[in-house]
């Protein structure tokens, strides 16, 4: 089952890039996640026909991934999955909105195609940057963060556990669709009749792991509530990183390097 | 079903994830009440048993497609409404983070449509009346699917919503909408039969799980749950409904706050820096006059010249990268 293994492989190279120490690996969690929403919110304010100003927001995913030595291709893999929904929504533009916008040597561009676009160059900045942010910083130093905003102890807590025990979980289906499998060779996945008794095993079993992992909490001192580190404090570095990186993004927003440049040509 | 942030407008993100950071509040201030610590392991392991449910992918007879479970209805039903919402919530900011299965601004969108009803909306009002009356296998199965199906048509007509109000589509509401629900239909069916064939066995094997999560979570008194949940509700709509407006009259959510802050949505450029670089950029202008200065299409801020400006942006873009790259080889391979 070609899912459950790519998923699996996908946490574990996450994390592995999450631990190298570069320059970005070195920044503080909260001030990456602050850079990251902002970035978010900045590009998805564009307006829709507004591609030329996009296109200077590039630069901050090439930046910090050439910064925080991320390789290029697991990112690309991941976007393959994020870009479907958006090309439908965006080829829908092309054929509802054919007002013409200008001409281009001959060839029409119409308002759908511009929008269509920049639906997809949006489509690849924000996954890139949510990328960018988990293979710098591991989903443990971004859950204590949450805390730090004051997240509810408990939504924390369940984010830290469910990311815990998904390769447990993943490694479970697994054998147990090979099982099935071995038992059923024509089938090309669980017969959908054996679905309830399938997954409804899977959830006893997890009943029963959770009562045991409840056990080794509690014999290690568990009484309701999880015990953290003190996060580490902002340096001056991050302030500065925050504060630049912020600016710069702001300014560019606002000015359309793209059209300065062209506007030379 | 999963948003992606390229969807969504801010003014209409930020909206879902006010109204979701609410519900989740909210379901943790229940949790916090009634919760015994037990559980807390237990919805751990349950978000992971459907994070990797959802990849099972099963064969429905007849067709040659697959489906695979959602899980909202599963879990409510296995832990009580507010403990499922909040695991839920944590399995969709996991699948946001590392799968890139939607997006981290849409999270409380996604939140939205794929936790809270299930959860809080159609669990308590219809799954639980349903089977009130004492567990069988027939009432687990028709709650199931009746559940599901609501859910799943509810959840598929608010990304409609929120996509249009985002103002991202050209998409007719119409056609939008035959082209989702039909088929979202069709998937709650499915997921509902699948549903209830799982509790109906987890029923059969141990009685006790559903009984005990259908007993122990006394909703604190109907009434008050529905009064959030209506309020919560009304506050979506109108404020949904009332920023749309805005947002379809200023598409550029930014752009309108700022014409409120300074008066204008231009930048004052004055002085003598802005007049020279003027003076220079005209003068070096082969193509000077680009936007659409008299037409309706200032706003496109598109023409050809943007478009080669904006080619070597991106070339620009990837050559600091390709430096970057460069530099730290060069400094590796002298260390």
């Amino acid at each position: 089952m070609s899912t459950i293994t790519d998923s699996m492989n996908t946490i574990h190279s996450l994390e592995e890039l999450a631990d190298g120490n570069t320059i970005i690996h070195r920044l503080h969690p909260l001030v990456k996640l602050i850079t990251t929403l902002l970035y978010l919110v900045l590009v998805i304010s564009f307006n829709q026909y507004d591609v030329t100003g996009l296109m200077v927001f590039a630069f901050y995913p090439v930046i910090l991934m050439a910064l925080g030595e991320i390789p290029y291709k697991p990112l690309l893999k991941r976007l393959l999955i994020a870009l479907p929904f958006s090309f439908f929504a965006g080829i829908s533009n092309i054929i509802f909105n054919q007002n013409l916008a200008f001409m281009v040597g001959g060839i029409p561009i119409t308002y759908g195609l511009i929008s269509f676009v920049s639906i997809m160059v949006k489509t690849v900045f924000t996954v890139m940057a949510v990328m960018i942010l988990i293979s710098t910083t591991s989903l443990p130093q971004i859950s204590y963060q949450l805390l730090y905003i004051k997240v509810p102890k408990i939504i924390v807590e369940q984010i830290m556990l469910t990311y815990r025990y998904i390769s447990v979980l993943l490694e479970q289906v697994s054998n147990m669709y090979t099982a099935y499998i071995l038992r059923a060779p024509d089938a090309k996945g669980i017969k959908m009749k054996d679905m309830g008794i399938f997954v409804g095993q899977l959830l006893l079993k997890s009943f029963d792991r959770a009562e045991n992992i409840y056990y080794a909490m509690k014999c290690r001192g568990y009484d309701g509530h999880y015990l953290y580190a003190k996060p580490d404090r902002i340096k001056k570095s991050d302030w500065i990183y925050l504060l630049v990186t912020c600016a710069i993004l702001i300014v560019l927003r606002f000015f359309n390097l793209s059209q300065f440049i062209g506007s030379f040509l | 079903m999963h948003m992606a942030d390229a969807l969504l407008s801010p003014a209409v993100g930020g909206i879902m994830l006010a109204a979701s950071a609410g519900a989740v509040a909210y379901s943790a201030y229940k949790c916090k009440d009634d919760l015994d610590e037990k559980k807390i392991p237990l919805m751990g392991v349950m978000g992971a048993v459907i994070f990797a449910g959802q990849m099972i992918n099963f064969t429905i007879p007849g067709t040659g497609s697959s489906g695979h479970i959602g899980g909202g209805i599963l879990l409510a039903a296995l832990l009580g409404p507010f403990p499922a919402f909040l695991t839920i919530t944590a399995v969709l900011l996991i699948q946001a983070l590392f799968f890139a299965d939607g997006g981290l601004l849409a999270l409380g969108a996604n939140i939205w449509n794929m936790g809270f009803y299930a959860c809080l909306l159609i669990y308590p009002l219809v799954f639980k009346p349903i089977v009130k009356k004492g567990l069988t296998p027939t009432r687990i199965t028709v709650a199931s699917i009746v559940s599901v199906v609501l859910a799943l048509s509810l959840g598929a007509f608010s990304v409609v919503l929120e996509t249009l109000a985002s103002g991202i589509t050209a998409l007719p509401f119409a056609t939008f909408v035959t082209l989702m629900m039909p088929i979202h239909l069709a998937i709650g069916l499915i997921e509902g039969i699948v549903t209830g064939g799982i509790l109906v066995f987890v029923y059969k094997m141990r009685p006790e799980l559903l009984e005990s999560s259908l007993e122990n979570k006394k909703l604190p008194k109907d009434i008050s749950i529905q009064k959030v949940l209506g309020v919560l509700l009304i506050f979506a709509v109108v404020v949904g409904g009332g920023l749309s407006l805005f947002a379809s009259a200023n598409p550029d959510g930014l752009e309108w706050a700022m014409e409120r802050v300074a008066g204008t949505t231009e930048l004052e450029t004055s002085g003598d820096v802005y007049g020279n670089a003027g003076e220079i950029q005209e003068a070096t202008a082969i193509l000077p006059d680009y936007g659409f200065k008299d037409g309706d299409g200032s706003a496109v801020g598109t023409s050809v010249s943007g478009i080669v400006g904006g080619g070597i942006t991106l070339l620009l873009a990837g050559g600091v990268g390709y430096l970057i790259y460069a530099v730290k080889r060069k400094k590796e391979k002298e260390a």
